[in-house]
């Protein structure tokens, strides 16, 4: 069984989510235990596989037992073990999560809405783990149109967010599909192997095709994954979402395509055409500093707190394409350790977002006033998200910055530096903000201690075990992650080293 | 607005042109396409290696079985995303085994009655003929559920909803589409069990009466009916959603 392992990570909440579809409808009780237990094996098989990564170097698995080209792969190298262990680990928390809050926000649809759930992560782990250019679409399909319903299924105005992303989001997966069908036409194979080798043989980095391939592939990926200029529809979508739907999509969606996007110019292109032969490191890294600014700026105008956390999203996502095309070897590294540090940050806050807005019913900054008195354990859990995100040490947000900014200055970028820098200090205010009306917010109550009493054990009390144990076990990761950063750095330094990145600049 | 978007438009025809002068002329034998080692196999070894003659489906149900598989989904999506946000009453009816009280009755016409009688029997045969010769001829599992789906849909349009939902209600409709990826996704795991590879159907002649090449041409042949079974019901669904507005009661 243990040669299946890189299958089973997406095969068993595949295989799960049928089953929900067909026991779930008659049987709401049935849903939650199968989606933790289908979850909590693909986590289970995602740290087999990293152990295999880690020993025996990369791994193949053949579906219809046909070696690629023909047929499709499987690849798991340090790269995508490491994502895929991020992506299963977010799912299976933010299932334990949605234990209330979705009977409570989605009451009629249980089953629906669990099918769903779990065929988003399936898609998301192919989308991960696959070897192959063409399969990866059908599988970023999957993860978009879950994604679509399952913020449609929140409020009023979630379905207006969910149409806009669905527009945007069908513009992006037909932009990487044309991008593959040109490097189909020019190489003729999906596999991204092979077709790297194709493009290897036949000497076509100077094809125009490619050119166009590249660029195409990249908007695509850009559009996913709310790049800047091109993220309008990010907000609105993860603001009226469903709670569970925002803890889900917030933290993997965009990380996953950054993933793509690395797949893509590493594997695929190979970084000597992306970034020596075109040398547009220069301007994707300023569109990146221009991405980071707008989007924390905007992130301090908002009144939302999910608002708010999704711009900062934004801001994230800047940091990481930033870092990837800064062509060199720290800022990769960087990214990398980025995308899984910032995956449980991001969920560290959103499991948060989602408490408050349950127990008071509310989007606001203001709904959080006095709750380090009357939600102390969820405070803390916040703290840490809150301060990883500022890039507070020990955290893990503190060691992804570090990184990106050692990138920055051995490549030169000071304007990504300097970028990374205020947008830390917006973060630090942001948060500082919330923190502030928590600790310092609660009004005074007028009249005698009595009243004050009263005031007090009224409003909102602390979060349910569900919904607790979730958002500190995340902090608890966070932490972790930064404190073993070392480790973790150096399966990500493993695989980057192979592909001689800024050796040429050097 | 509108003219950043004509700009927009434009740049993007302009960068899918200017690769034109690229590409390989039509019908070129010698293009990558035609000439890699990927297409050549399919062409000379299909038949060697799966027993099926129709190199498309073996393509599509065998090579590349994982990305169909996932192509279905992408339909088992579609459906019960689109009743997840359409369908307004709660579906608390299809726990419990009460009937539904039919409100709304029409008048069947005679002649569309009497036409739709008779085809949709023809159609429903005509699309079990293109699920079960997709290895022989243009078909197949996705070509057939659609057809299939449509006789049912000829029925809602020829009479009303219920009328149609007679004979596929909700609750069946959304059985059926787990059923089809159920029996596809079954075949996969029916491998793994057997200790093969996900979809490694040749592992499967200790359970069929069939030589492992033969495996592989009956396993397509069961997965294109997974696909079909789906097919037809998410097709259905999708219908009764959209056209009665997501209430289940009167149609167009």
């Amino acid at each position: 069984m243990i040669d299946q392992s890189p299958a089973i990570i997406l095969l068993a909440p595949f295989l799960l989510a049928i089953l929900l579809a067909l026991l779930g409808i008659k049987r709401e009780w049935l849903c939650f235990p199968l989606v933790i237990t289908g979850l909590a094996i693909s986590v289970a098989a995602s740290v087999i596989t990293l152990m295999r990564v880690i020993d025996e170097g990369t791994i193949q698995y053949f579906f219809g037992g046909w070696e690629p080209p023909f047929g499709i792969n499987l690849r798991v190298d340090g790269l995508n073990a490491l994502v895929a262990l991020a992506v299963s680990t977010v799912a299976l928390l933010t299932a334990i999560y949605s234990k209330r809050a979705v009977p409570a926000e989605t009451s009629d649809k249980v089953s629906q809405y669990y099918t769903l759930y779990l065929l988003s992560v399936t898609g998301l782990l192919g989308i991960v783990l696959t070897g192959d250019a063409f399969n990866l679409y059908v599988l970023i399909e999957i993860s978009a149109l879950t994604s679509y319903a399952l913020i449609g299924m929140g409020s009023k105005r979630a379905t207006l967010a969910a149409y806009k992303y669905l527009i945007m989001g069908t513009i992006g997966a037909s932009f990487y599909l044309l991008g593959v069908g040109y490097l189909y036409i020019k190489t003729g194979s999906l596999n991204m192997y092979d077709i790297q080798e194709q493009i290897v043989a036949n000497n076509l980095h100077g094809s125009p095709t490619i050119l166009v391939a590249f660029i195409l592939i990249m908007v695509g990926v850009w559009i996913k994954m709310a790049f800047f200029p091109l993220h309008a529809w990010l907000p609105n979508s993860y603001t009226f979402g469903p709670s569970t739907t925002s803890a889900l999509l917030g933290p993997l969606v965009t990380k996953v395509m950054i993933y793509v996007m690395i797949r893509m110019i590493l594997t695929v292109f190979s970084p000597e055409f992306a970034f020596d032969q075109l040398d547009w490191s220069n301007i994707v890294v300023w569109m990146s500093v221009i991405a980071i600014l707008a989007a924390s700026i905007s992130a301090l105008a908002q009144t939302s707190l999910q608002k708010m956390l999704a711009f900062l999203i934004i801001a994230e996502v800047g940091y990481m394409v930033g870092g990837v095309w800064l062509a060199d070897e720290m800022g990769m590294v960087g990214s990398i350790y980025h995308i899984i540090a910032d995956a449980f940050m991001t969920l560290c806050v959103f499991l948060f977002a989602g408490i408050i807005f349950t127990k008071t019913g509310r989007r606001d900054l203001s709904a959080m006033e006095g709750l380090f008195t009357k939600m102390p354990l969820t405070m803390v859990g916040f703290l840490v998200g809150a301060f990883s995100l500022i890039g507070i040490p020990p955290t893990a947000g503190f060691f992804s910055k570090w990184y990106l900014i050692q990138g920055g200055i051995s490549s030169g970028h000071y304007e990504y530096v300097a970028a990374l820098l205020i947008s830390s200090l917006i973060n630090a205010v942001l948060f500082f903000r919330i923190i502030e009306i928590a600790y310092f917010g609660a009004k005074p109550a007028e009249g005698h201690g009595h009243h004050h009493e009263e005031e007090h054990n009224g409003g909102p009390t602390e979060a349910s075990f569900s919904m607790l144990f979730p958002l500190l076990i995340t902090a608890a990761l966070l932490l972790g992650i930064g404190l073993y950063n070392q480790e973790v750095v150096a399966i990500i330094t493993d695989f980057v080293s192979q592909f001689n990145i800024g050796a040429i600049i050097l | 607005m509108k003219s950043f978007a004509l700009i927009a438009v434009i740049v993007t025809g302009w960068l899918l042109l200017s690769a034109v002068s690229d590409f390989p002329d039509w019908g070129d034998t010698e293009s990558p396409a035609n000439d890699y080692r990927l297409s050549q196999h399919y062409i000379t070894e299909t038949f060697p290696e799966t027993s099926v003659p129709n190199m498309v489906t073996a393509v599509l149900a065998d090579y590349r079985g994982y990305d169909t598989m996932f192509e279905t989904v992408v339909i088992f999506v579609a459906g019960i995303a689109i009743m997840s946000i359409l369908r307004r009453k709660p579906l608390d009816h299809l726990k419990d085994k009460g009937k539904e009280t039919r409100t709304y009755k029409k008048d069947p016409d005679l002649i569309i009655d009497t036409t739709c009688r008779l085809m949709i029997p023809i159609i429903q045969l005509f699309a079990l003929y293109v699920v079960a010769h997709g290895h022989h001829s243009p078909g197949g599992g996705f070509q057939g559920g659609v057809i299939f789906g449509a006789s049912f849909i000829l029925l809602a349009l020829s009479r009303d909803l219920q009328a149609a939902q007679r004979w596929v209600p909700e609750k069946r409709v959304l059985n059926l589409a787990g059923v089809g990826i159920l029996i596809y996704s079954g075949f996969g795991f029916a491998c793994m069990l057997l200790g093969s590879n996900f979809l490694d159907y040749e592992i499967l002649h200790k359970i069929m009466p069939a030589t492992p090449i033969e495996a592989r041409s009956h396993s397509m042949l069961g997965v294109e009916i997974g696909v079909a079974f789906t097919c037809t019901a998410i097709m259905f669904s999708i219908y009764s959603n959209l056209a009665s507005n997501g209430d289940m009661k009167e149609t167009l």
